[in-house]
């Protein structure tokens, strides 16, 4: 468990030194997928995972939701340039709510007031991290009014 | 353009991990979760490499070293976690990997990389993990 705690928080701490050292999103990204395909080729043999085998359905799932992890990644470290990774992580991780909408929608799992309550928390949070946005580019504005003054 | 990008990563983040409730549905997940991560990855990979194409050059040593340590930090978090629910209960296990992650580089934001972070930022991060907590333990 510790170990999923430092590799989860490592990737956003070198998602910002990647920002810092001016590394292109599409490289960095190429090559996460690269070194994580290899990976877990050799966990599948490892652990005797059919990759053979594996059912059509499952490919055809994958594919798709990996499309939209790229999406994610590279929307995300294209966006930190223009923000804090402070702010910029928390939105990523907030967007646990869409699988729990979507499993509410789709497969009905039952709504519990814990569930409604995090929900609400989380668009509370959007917002507050919204603000913060807004707060800092007025800043922004007046040091640059002041310093045209 | 940051809070246009980051609702991009935001739902494309949420949409990304569906897959496994699809396939845990159909009881396909226990018995394919690193074939599934491999197609998962092998369906990001074009998509990537379709935008490192747009500014295509030779990799620079940090681009190589950090791509490389984010792929060993993205694989090993999924195999950790799925390790540590075979003999954790999933709360304790979200609880702590997702409301400690954020913590974490909230942390170093703050205090390594020297972000400024005002109130609402502080209100929205302590919401945040909270709102997480629940939703891990609920």
């Amino acid at each position: 468990m510790f170990a999923a705690l430092a590799a989860f928080s490592f990737l956003g701490i070198f998602a910002k030194i990647a920002d810092l050292k001016n590394c292109r999103p599409g490289a960095i990204y190429t090559l996460l997928f690269v070194w994580s395909c290899v990976l877990a080729v050799f966990a599948a043999l490892v652990s005797n995972q059919p990759l053979g085998r594996t059912p059509g359905l499952v490919v055809e799932v994958a594919l798709p939701f990996g499309v939209c992890a790229a999406v994610a990644g590279l929307a995300f470290q294209t966006g930190i340039r223009y923000g804090k990774i402070a702010t910029s992580w928390l939105i990523i991780n907030l967007s646990a709510a869409i699988p729990t909408l979507g499993s509410i929608l789709i497969y009905r799992e039952p709504v519990s007031a814990k569930k409604i309550m995090a929900l609400c928390l989380i668009a509370g949070s959007v917002f507050l991290l919204w603000k913060d946005k807004l707060e800092d580019q007025q800043r922004a504005a007046r040091q640059a009014d002041r310093k045209g003054a | 353009m940051w809070l246009r990008l980051m609702l991009i990563a935001f739902v494309a983040n949420g949409l990304g991990p569906f897959g496994l409730k699809i396939l845990q549905e159909r009881g396909l997940l226990e018995p394919y979760r690193l074939p599934y991560l491999l197609f998962w990855y092998l369906g990001a990979l074009p998509l990537a490499a379709l935008a490192f194409l747009r500014k295509p050059g030779r990799l620079s040593a940090p681009e190589v070293l950090i791509g490389g340590a984010m792929g060993c930090c993205s694989l090993g978090g999924q195999l950790a976690t799925a390790v540590a629910l075979e003999s954790l209960p999933g709360h304790v296990v979200f609880a702590i990997t997702t409301g400690g992650n954020l913590f974490i580089v909230a942390a170093a934001g703050i205090f390594l990389f020297r972000e400024r972070v005002g109130r609402y930022g502080l209100a929205g991060i302590g919401l945040g993990i909270v709102s997480l907590l629940l939703l891990g333990t609920s």
